[in-house]
């Protein structure tokens, strides 16, 4: 009895600690933050950023009341693993606004639509997969992304997108317009929707007022992984989005902004769907450190020690909120890192909006972390027949540079990937590949460590060019050539505005070498999705511009032409044929005598009493027969002389 | 045995003509007797280029009403050939106007465009027509009308004699639309289709249409041209139409259950104000146009319906097979355009039953 009374004890506290390991609340979460950063350049960066994370649907089911449910049926009927697809108009302006950290990495992408996606289905059946999510796309974002559909205008690259299973296709569409209709699907995905939250400062008239509007959507899921610790699916959202406040403060005076300035609308209603709604304001390190000299000379001045952590006697800004917590990016040696100023939307309500302002006390200039180097890429030759693609990339000396490589002592190598999809009609010559040093030729391959490249077809695939490039340290700049020749289009192939040219997709430039991200001291701080995205370690990822390649295109108001220059030639060849056949000699004459002898005009009179005078004669009034002949020479004199006198007064008058 | 030879082709021939009548009948039947079920719009703007900015505001204006007066945008195919809100060129971007004085908005906050820029072509135009897409193509690109469906059509762009210009590089000639608007026809697309056209020469594109049920306006006859009503110095360009703009006149005083019928609408064109003479064709259009109320096409109206409970109503006691017998003329209407024959009334009109107004649920039936 009592063996058997323990055993049952025994099994019974077996099960409750087993149920408590097993309970872990499945949930799906929703959260939503807004960070703003001024820009150099009178400027302010605003980036929102939406997380959805629904549970695996083995355990939680297939029923979400926060994640879209769109996506969920996208991925599960495509079986997608990882995807990609942003809209962007403007270009991230490298040079001004920074390219080495995290929010330019993620977020400054090429103009028009970008999409790239990873399948967990068979390799044979990727393309299928690809051609459908398009379309599925096209119809859920108002856009046409069905274009890439076709081999044409998609690639398989092996290196660049971080996978290497085969099973990543990436396109682009250069010249896609982005308006409203594509941000209204996006504002639907989210569950409150443009109604309460952070997305009521999205004024639409403001956002594409802007220097550069990039909205983008990554969805990432395990579902179909075979393991059984699968994290279920995240959809991140961002519209990242540079503004330039209206305000005018003085010229060399930052111009001072506030939320309800730069969008037209303060937040006045809360998202109660979602965990957590906070703005952040970030400052970068750079402009910290022009703040803490400003402090030291003032200091220095006034032989007075300053105590506080930075917010209130800030001499170079102030902000118009308190906020809830200061988070400090944890710098390197020569400079302390950048601050973010957490502001909490949660209770805010219409009767007391969040706006959040910023006012500039006095002129400062900073600069951006900018990436080892940065790229630009353009055309060279002219005509229709043949011309150059060159990449041309220059050192920023930049010194935040942080390596995750060893530093080697004797030689220091900087790598930088390339990738480059050109369209079919772009004929590329791949082996007059040049590589120019400092501006000397290279001859020897040694700086090119690893190639790929896949020829085009000719109205099958594109070509595609995957290399990592291995420069020394030390190189101030690097050029690399490709020459081209321009292919023929079917007539039925040419857009109706073919004039403007054809697009080749910007090139992606990366650092493997290089991470782009921040670190905080505070552990706790990766809860906050914003966060911790910010300290994911991505790559640094620049994009090149888009080229614009003027084709030979016909001429496509032939027809019209042909017709009117054949009507013309028959014109006058009938003309001139049936002249010739019904001409009488003489017949003119006689009909112009006719209509003279009914009377003779006043004209022919005056200039018959002219010539009389002239020659002296005796004036008569012209007899009948004679009139005629007489009036029409007569005509004939007055016309010639009239037409040559008008002609000698506009020389005279007009030169 | 003779005379039963005899009789063979006799009976085989009277069957014949028993059969044929049967099928004529159901067939010719079939327009006055579906019921009216939904409204869809199909909106095209076939012009590209900065200049042709009115093109796309007469759409988007007509986009508004529709939208407006209750067409939700499931059932509005929107194809737009080129991007104007967002342009470079654009002053107000996302903002596009139809009249100088900028009161309003037509791009909105709620915009959903289906066919883009260089998706708007001929050939996918047709495919929205006929239903004849790609099995990829998702379902908001489609046109998923059914036999009982009122259809607007709306075409704006530059067109002229029988034709239709696409983006100044293709032309829908008006035989290909009428061969299009035949194939839905007897694929059972629609039941009534109103097509209004905003060219020049507009009336000559549904010159070649001969399917029943369809009603055609266009903006000026032959050999005339429509012109543009004003000039916006403002954003540079002309801004609306002057068909549309009286269309839009004609609309804006109007909300979801106003009665105005189509005669109305079509004897509001005036033209010495719209410098051309707007024609219409309702040949092949059974019902008088003064029955017909403008939310038959231009809207959508959804219509309530008391019933005591849920359950009740379509128990299997009261169930009947309903028939559908729909009264042509809608003259008794006015606001109760309501269905005769659905069990509902039965159970209304049973004096046993006591119709409570207060503890019932609202039977919802789409009826504009």
């Amino acid at each position: 009895m009592s063996r058997l009374e323990s055993c049952l004890l025994m099994f019974l506290a077996l099960c409750s600690v087993t149920q408590s390991i097993n309970v872990e609340e499945l949930n799906e979460e929703f959260t939503e933050s807004l960070l703003l950063r001024p820009l150099p350049d009178r400027k302010v960066l605003a980036h929102f950023h939406f997380r959805s994370s629904a549970p695996p649907s083995k355990t939680y089911g297939r029923h979400h009341h926060i994640f879209p449910k769109s996506i969920y049926q996208l991925v599960h009927k495509f079986q997608v693993r990882e995807m990609e697809l942003s809209f962007t108009q403007g270009r991230w302006n490298y040079e001004r606004w920074g390219g080495f950290d995290p929010i330019s990495s993620s977020n400054a992408k090429p103009p028009g639509v970008e999409l790239w996606a990873e399948f967990d289905v068979p390799q044979d059946q990727v393309d299928e997969s690809w051609k459908n999510l398009t379309h599925a796309l096209s119809g859920l974002f108002c856009a046409s992304i069905n274009f890439l559909e076709h081999s044409t205008s998609y690639s398989a690259p092996q290196w660049s997108f971080g996978s290497a299973s085969g099973k990543l296709r990436y396109g682009t569409l250069p010249r896609e317009a982005v308006c409203t209709e594509n941000l209204t699907p996006w504002l639907k995905l989210l569950p409150c929707r443009d109604k309460a939250g952070l997305s009521l400062l999205m004024d639409r008239p403001s956002i594409y007022r802007g220097y550069y509007h990039s909205q983008r959507l990554h969805l990432k899921s395990d579902e179909f992984g075979a393991s059984e610790m699968s994290t279920g699916m995240v959809l991140e959202q961002t519209l990242t989005v540079v503004l330039r406040p209206d305000t005018f403060s003085g010229k060399a005076l930052q111009p001072s902004w506030s939320l309800s300035s730069l969008f037209g609308r303060s937040v006045s209603r809360k998202c109660s769907l979602s965990s957590s709604s906070n703005v952040y304001a970030q400052f970068e390190q750079n402009l910290l450190f022009e703040g803490d000299k400003l402090k030291e000379d003032r200091e220095a001045l006034e032989n007075a020690i300053s105590v506080g952590d930075g917010f209130e006697d800030n001499p170079l800004f102030e902000l118009s909120l308190a906020p809830k917590r200061v988070i400090k990016e944890s710098g390197n040696l020569q400079k302390a890192g950048s601050i973010l100023y957490e502001f909490s939307v949660e209770d805010s309500n219409e009767f007391k909006p969040f706006d959040l302002g910023l006012n500039w006390k006095v002129p400062v200039a900073w600069s951006c972390p900018q990436a080892p180097l940065q790229a630009s890429r353009f055309l060279l030759g002219s005509g229709n027949e043949r011309g150059a693609i060159a990449i041309s990339m220059k050192s920023t000396r930049s010194n935040n540079v942080e390596r995750t490589s060893s530093y080697d002592e004797n030689e220091c190598w900087l790598r930088v990937g390339i990738f480059q999809m050109v369209p079919w009609y772009v004929k590329v010559y791949y082996h007059t590949l040049k590589l120019f040093l400092d501006g000397e030729p290279q001859s020897s391959m040694e700086n090119i460590e690893k190639i790929l490249v896949s020829p085009s077809e000719d109205k099958v695939s594109t070509g595609v060019l995957e290399m990592i490039l291995r420069l020394p340290c030390s190189v101030n700049t690097a050029a690399l050539t490709l020459e081209f020749d321009k292919g023929f289009l079917h007539i039925d192939e040419y857009p109706p505005d073919a004039n403007q040219g054809f697009d080749i997709p910007s090139a992606v430039i990366h650092f493997a070498d290089f991470v782009a991200n921040m670190s905080f001291h505070d552990d706790s701080l990766k809860q906050v999705p914003i966060l911790s995205k910010l300290q994911e370690e991505v790559p640094v990822v620049s994009y090149t511009e888009v080229l614009l390649v003027p084709l030979t295109t016909p001429d496509f108001s032939m027809p019209y032409n042909v017709i009117t220059i054949t009507c013309t030639v028959f014109a006058l060849y009938f003309g001139s044929l049936l002249n010739a056949l019904r001409r009488r000699v003489g017949e003119e004459e006689r009909l112009l005598n006719g209509k003279g002898a009914r009377k003779a005009g006043p004209l022919t009179l005056m200039i018959s009493k002219l010539s009389a005078k002239l020659r002296g004669k005796k004036w008569e009034p012209p007899k009948q027969s004679e009139s005629g002949r007489s009036s029409s020479k007569y005509k004939l004199l007055a016309k010639v002389v009239l037409v040559a006198g008008v002609a000698a007064a506009w020389q005279f008058y007009f030169q | 045995m003779a005379t039963s030879f005899k009789f063979k082709p006799l009976t085989i021939s009277i069957l014949l003509l028993f059969l044929y009548n049967a099928i004529a009948s159901s067939a010719s039947g079939s327009s006055s007797t579906t019921m009216h079920t939904n409204n869809w719009a199909i909106l095209v703007c076939t012009s590209r280029f900065w200049f042709n900015y009115r093109h796309m505001a007469n759409t988007l204006s007509l986009y508004r009403t529709v939208k407006r007066l209750g067409i939700p945008d499931e059932r509005i195919i929107l194809m737009l050939a080129d991007d104007m809100a967002c342009n470079a060129r654009n002053k107000y971007p996302a903002q596009v106007f139809n009249n100088e004085n900028h009161l309003l908005n037509l791009y909105g906050d709620n915009v959903e465009v289906d066919y883009r820029g260089y998706e708007v072509t001929v050939e996918n135009f047709l495919r929205i027509l006929t239903g004849r897409h790609e099995r990829a193509v998702p379902r908001s690109k489609r046109l998923l009308s059914d036999e009982g469906s009122h259809i607007l059509l709306y075409m704006t762009g530059h067109g002229g004699d029988e034709f239709l210009k696409f983006q100044d590089s293709e032309e829908l000639q008006s035989h290909d639309l009428a061969d299009a608007v035949k194939q839905m026809k007897e694929k059972r697309r629609f039941k009534e289709l109103l097509i209004m056209v905003d060219t020049c020469q507009a009336a000559t594109l549904f010159s070649q249409l001969q399917s029943p049920g369809v009603l055609a306006i266009g903006s000026s006859k032959k050999g005339e041209n429509s012109y543009s009503h004003h000039l916006d110095s403002d954003v540079g360009v002309s801004v609306v139409d002057r068909f549309t703009f009286y269309t839009l006149a004609f609309f804006e005083s109007l909300n979801m259950y106003d009665n105005a019928s189509l005669s109305s609408l079509f004897t509001s064109y005036n033209p010495n104000t719209l410098m051309s003479t707007a024609y219409y064709r309702t040949d092949l259009y059974q019902r008088r146009l003064e029955e017909v109320p403008v939310t038959n096409f231009f809207g959508s109206v959804m219509e309530t319906i008391h019933t005591d409970s849920p359950y009740r109503a379509f128990s299997n006691r009261y169930y009947r097979k309903s028939k559908t017998e729909m009264p042509s003329d809608q003259s008794g209407g006015g606001n109760r355009r309501a269905l005769k024959d659905l069990d509902i009334l039965e159970e209304l009109a049973d004096p046993k039953l006591n119709v409570r107004p207060l503890q019932s649920t609202y039977l919802l039936v789409h009826e504009g």
